[in-house]
């Protein structure tokens, strides 16, 4: 069992950083998108849907790191209070700091999941010049704010895991 | 008076979120959720996910993480230590000697980095050890650096003022035209307070001691710094490219620049592309956020008795002015400049649109402000960095940053009595 669960969190772990890679590549769609559409312009040329995309890129890329930045403990808080309580209120403050953040972040993960099941059923299409439909570019934001719940939510459980061995 | 109670509430679970230590983009989103259900009775969770889609993919925001990769990309080059030798000797004659290194280089590192703290980080790794052996004091060495290093955020690209152009909906190459001006203005302003202490203390520079940090051949090594700065700004100014496609540009020019230097591996690449990502993600989710809480604050009907509220107070735009510059430095002291533009901009924009400012000159505005919060006890990001770099005290950064800061005061009033100091650039740009 507890075998089990060190793999569970080493594979979660990689979940994360893959994750971080695609959300990297992105970054660099972003920037291929933008140069195509300098060169484009400067040949003349029109490609519709260029800036959407760029944008869907962007959306894609700032969601699919949040997990990954998360672990790399990349999120910024306000720390002046709680860096000035002793260990254990410490302790109390992380897991109100977790708990609040395990709720909220699966609560949009759920509400992403029903924007795209709405917009993938009644075949919403972008109303700009790309005229795609909205859910494939929504998808990649929806996969990302999954994978930051199952990554909050991972780090809640092994808080709590930690805590308890410690008094046993 | 039960809107009143509401609105209490609400404030009070803002402030509780974020001092909590909740994350600020999950507080953020919280605190909006909560503000939905006590002020509509609108399905909270589709509001809450169309706003963040609509912000999250809109395009204007793609000129981000292109500019932080860009200055990422320079951050691992040889940069620091070619800004060192180039500038000093161009700097070092002057009365107070080579610290006006601190300051030119920490203005020409924010012309290629949207981050104070960087900026700061960059210039003080190579320039306080050398200034030490010189028997500068520290005093003098940290508050130079504390003081030019905020002006990462005014001068372009500045990543705060980015963001400032996206929630407010004004150009955002305007905003970064309309910095020009004001940074080179602080920074001289910095250079001037230095001249005058290098003259009353009559410390001065031996060009035996200044030339064995660079010769004059080194200051060649600075051109292609230059040129990339000025290609930039350029192609922004005479409209040729967008923002966000000067950030491309930016971040071509910057991986030749490190290419050229020998600097750039693939290690480095990939260590630039993913703290950019990282970088990105983290003000993207924040920006997430405070869309959806925009959106609660319009229901609350603060923004606007607010806005009325001041009108009917018929402050003077100095008093205003005065008012909000307390206000952001008092907000200072818990987030940082970014979390306080988004949080506030909300309930300020309306605020300033019917006071009649200019909304490019308040950005410039803003950016100081904020400047300033930065080098304020007990949180200040560019106090933090110098800290880790020098192990002084926080209480001893804070006094040698304390003239930095009375110099940005009186650029608020210099900016008050000439805003075209701010505004006309970006107005010939339209024309």
């Amino acid at each position: 069992m507890r075998k089990f669960f060190v793999r569970l969190d080493s594979t979660l772990a990689r979940l994360y950083r893959v994750s971080g890679y695609l959300a990297a590549m992105c970054l660099i769609a972003i920037g291929l998108l933008v140069a195509a559409n300098i060169v484009t312009r400067m040949l003349s040329m029109y490609i519709p849907g260029l800036t959407e995309y760029s944008g869907y890129a962007m959306a894609a890329s700032s969601f699919l790191a949040l997990a990954y930045t998360f672990q790399n403990k990349g999120h910024i808080r306000v720390e002046l209070i709680i860096s000035h309580l002793s260990t254990s209120k410490r302790w109390y403050a992380e897991f109100w700091c977790l708990a609040v953040a395990s709720v909220t972040t699966v609560y949009l993960a759920f509400y992403l999941v029903k924007l795209v099941y709405l917009s993938w059923k009644f075949e919403e299409y972008s109303e700009g010049a790309d005229a795609i439909l909205l859910w494939k570019p929504q998808a990649f934001v929806m996969v990302g704010s999954i994978i930051l719940a199952i990554c909050i939510v991972h780090n809640f459980v092994k808080f709590l895991v930690e805590r308890l061995r410690l008094k046993v | 008076m039960e809107q009143f109670t509401l609105i209490v509430v609400f404030l009070f679970v803002l402030f509780f979120l974020l001092g909590s230590g909740i994350w600020i983009a999950i507080s953020l989103i919280g605190v909006a959720t909560v503000g939905m259900l006590l002020f509509t009775d609108r399905p909270v969770g589709d509001a809450m996910v169309t706003t963040i889609w609509g912000g999250a993919s809109s395009w204007t925001l793609t000129a981000l993480p292109l500019f932080i990769w860009m200055g990422e990309i320079l951050f691992r080059t040889k940069l620091s230590e070619n800004l060192f030798k180039g500038l000093s000797p161009l700097l070092w004659r002057l009365p107070g000697g080579l610290l006006h290194v601190n300051i030119a280089g920490c203005t020409v590192f924010a012309a290629i980095s949207g981050s104070s703290a960087a900026t700061v980080a960059t210039v003080g790794k190579m320039s306080i050890p050398e200034l030490k052996a010189r028997k500068y004091p520290d005093r003098m060495i940290i508050g130079t650096l504390a003081g030019a290093g905020t002006l990462g955020l005014l001068i372009p690209p500045s990543i705060t003022l980015i963001i400032y152009g996206v929630t407010v909906n004004e150009s955002i190459a305007k905003l970064f035209i309309a910095g020009i001006l004001p940074g080179i203005m602080l920074a001289l302003l910095f250079m001037g307070y230095v001249t005058v202490w290098g003259v009353i203390t009559k410390h001065r520079e031996t060009g035996q001691s200044a030339l064995k940090i660079g010769q004059f051949k080194d200051v060649l090594q600075l051109i292609p710094v230059v040129l990339l700065i000025v290609g930039v700004m350029s192609s922004i100014y005479t409209g040729v490219a967008t923002a966000t496609e000067a950030a491309v540009l930016g971040v071509i020019g910057a991986l030749i620049l490190s290419a050229l230097q020998g600097s750039l591996n693939r290690e480095t690449f990939i260590a630039s592309l993913l703290g950019a990502t990282r970088m990105s993600a983290m003000i993207a989710f924040i920006l997430a956020g405070s869309t959806f809480l925009s959106l609660t604050m319009g229901f609350t009907g603060l923004p606007r008795s607010l806005a009325e509220w001041i009108a009917e107070l018929a402050l003077s735009p100095w008093m205003l002015i005065f008012a909000l510059l307390v206000f952001y430095i008092v907000l200072g002291c818990f987030l940082d400049g970014i979390s306080s533009v988004v949080l506030t901009m909300a309930v300020i924009e309306p605020l300033a649109r019917s006071a009649g400012f200019d909304m490019i000159w308040f950005g410039i505005f803003l950016m100081i402000a904020v400047e300033m919060a930065q080098i304020t006890p007990p949180v200040g990001f560019n106090l933090f960095v110098l800290q880790d770099m020098t192990g002084k005290d926080m209480a001893f950064i804070a006094r040698a940053a304390a003239p930095m800061f009375m110099l940005m005061i009186v650029a608020v009033g210099i900016l008050l009595v000439f805003p075209e100091i701010a505004t006309y650039l970006p107005n010939a740009m339209s024309n």
